[in-house]
C-alpha cells in the first residue's frame, strides 16, 4: 500500500475532530480504507460504526477506491435546472461508466456530489478539485479529452 | 390550619399555563407537548418516541400546530412554553401526518399479509388509525438483502423506517453502540460496524433493539413465523 505513515495522530478523543482526520486520511490514501476507519475509530475511542457513517455521508469522501481523476458533478437544484443531466449522460457516455463507479483502467471515477457553490454559474463539475463551471455537452467532451 | 408541607402551593406557582385544543390547563417547566399532551388524555401517535429512551424527532408522526410558530413542531421533543396554544388535531396536522405516514410507505415494502410483524406492527397502525391506504407516490422501493447471519438476531432493511430506535436503545441501555447510521438521503441506512452483516456475540441474550423496533425490520430468530401474542389491531377512525 502507500509508503507514508499510516496511523493518523490524534490529538483529542472523542468525535470533535473525525472529520478533519478523515479529510487527512482520504488526503494520504486517496480513499478511506477498511483498516484506517478501523484504526480511527479505536484511537479516538468512538464505534466504527460512527466513523463509517460520517466517511459515507459525504461526497467528498469515499470508502471506495478511486481512480487518477475524480469527476464530480453536481446534482443539486440550481444544476438540475441548468440541465445537469445531460452533462451527466455526456460523461457517462463518454467514460461508459455509472456515478459511483471507476473506470477499468483506473483513470476516472465519476461521483455525484451535493453543491460546490457555483450555483451562479450552473451547470458545474470539478475534476481533482479544479472547479469547470457554464458546462454544456460539448464543452464537457473537450475536457474530458484532455485528461 | 395552615398546610405542614407547602409542596402543593410551590408546585402551583412553578406550573406554566397552556392552551391544549381549546382547553387551559398547566403543565411544569421542561415537559414536552407530548407528555402534556398524553397526561391530558389527548392521544397524539407517535413512531420514534420511546419514554425510555432520548426523543429526537426523527419520524414527524407526533408533530402538532403550535400558534406563533412558522412550521408544525414535533410534540415528542419540543418543550412547552408559557401561553403556548396548540392545537393537536386541527384539520393541518392531520393532513400532515397523512402525507408523513403515506411517504414512509411509499418506499416500505407492501408485504403486511405476509410480514411476520403482522398486526403488532406500529406503523400498520397509525396508517389505518389516519386512513391511509395504497400510497399516491409509487417510487422505488429500497432493497437492501436480508441478513440472516446472526443467531439471534435477524435484520430485514428494506422494512426499516430509520426511527432510529435500535439505535437509541443499544446506546442507552445496553450501552453497546452495535448500530451506526450510514450513506445519506433516500440511501440511509442503519449500519453494523463498516456495513457488515450484524454477527455479534454481544447480542446473544439482549434483544432490546428487537424489542423496540416498531416495524419488522428487526426479529428473534427463533420467534420467526411463530403465533404473535400482541394486543389485537384497534382502529380509532
Amino acid at each position: 500500500m502507500n509508503d507514508a505513515p499510516r496511523g493518523i495522530e490524534v490529538m483529542h478523543k472523542g468525535e470533535g475532530s473525525l472529520l478533519t482526520l478523515l479529510k487527512e486520511a482520504q488526503r494520504r490514501h486517496g480513499y478511506l480504507p477498511e483498516e484506517v476507519v478501523s484504526e480511527l475509530a479505536e484511537s479516538l475511542d468512538i464505534p466504527v460504526g460512527e466513523v463509517y457513517g460520517v466517511a459515507s455521508f459525504y461526497s467528498l469522501l469515499s470508502t471506495k477506491p478511486l481512480g487518477k481523476n475524480v469527476i464530480r458533478i453536481c446534482k443539486c437544484v440550481p444544476c438540475y435546472l441548468k440541465n445537469s443531466q445531460a452533462i451527466l449522460e455526456t460523461v457517462e457516455g463518454e467514460l461508459g461508466i455509472k456515478p459511483g463507479e471507476t473506470t477499468k483502467d483506473g483513470k476516472c471515477s465519476l461521483q455525484l456530489t451535493n453543491c460546490i457553490g457555483a450555483c451562479d454559474r450552473a451547470p458545474a463539475m470539478t475534476i481533482n478539485h479544479k472547479l469547470y463551471v457554464d458546462l454544456t455537452p460539448r464543452k464537457v467532451i473537450k475536457i474530458l479529452k484532455r485528461l | 390550619m395552615l398546610p405542614l408541607f407547602g409542596g402543593d402551593e410551590n408546585l402551583s406557582v412553578d406550573m406554566i399555563p397552556v392552551t391544549l385544543n381549546g382547553t387551559k390547563v398547566s403543565a411544569q417547566p421542561g415537559m414536552t407537548i407530548l407528555e402534556l399532551a398524553r397526561e391530558n388524555g389527548v392521544d397524539i401517535p407517535t413512531l420514534c418516541y420511546r419514554p425510555e429512551l432520548t426523543p429526537i424527532g426523527a419520524c414527524r408522526i407526533c408533530v402538532v400546530e403550535v400558534e406563533g410558530s412558522r412550521t408544525l413542531v414535533a410534540s415528542c421533543h419540543t418543550p412547552v412554553a408559557a401561553n403556548m396554544v396548540i392545537h393537536t388535531h386541527s384539520p393541518k396536522v392531520l393532513e400532515a401526518r397523512k402525507v408523513i405516514v403515506e411517504l414512509l410507505l411509499a418506499s416500505h415494502p407492501d408485504v403486511c399479509l405476509v410480514c411476520d410483524k403482522a398486526n403488532t406492527c406500529e406503523l400498520r397502525k397509525i396508517a389505518a388509525d389516519l386512513g391511509v391506504g395504497l400510497p399516491r407516490f409509487r417510487v422505488k422501493k429500497r432493497y437492501h438483502p436480508l441478513e440472516d447471519v446472526s443467531p439471534y438476531v435477524v435484520r430485514d432493511l428494506d422494512k426499516c423506517i430509520l426511527c432510529r430506535r435500535c439505535l437509541r436503545a443499544c446506546h442507552e441501555i445496553k450501552k453497546a453502540d452495535v448500530f451506526a447510521i450510514a450513506y445519506r438521503g433516500f440511501d440511509s441506512k442503519v449500519v453494523v460496524d463498516q456495513d457488515q452483516p450484524l454477527n455479534k456475540s454481544v447480542c446473544r441474550d439482549c434483544d432490546v433493539c428487537i424489542s423496540l423496533c416498531p416495524v419488522g425490520a428487526l426479529t428473534k430468530r427463533e420467534e420467526r413465523f411463530k403465533e404473535k401474542k400482541g394486543p389485537p389491531l384497534f382502529i380509532k377512525a
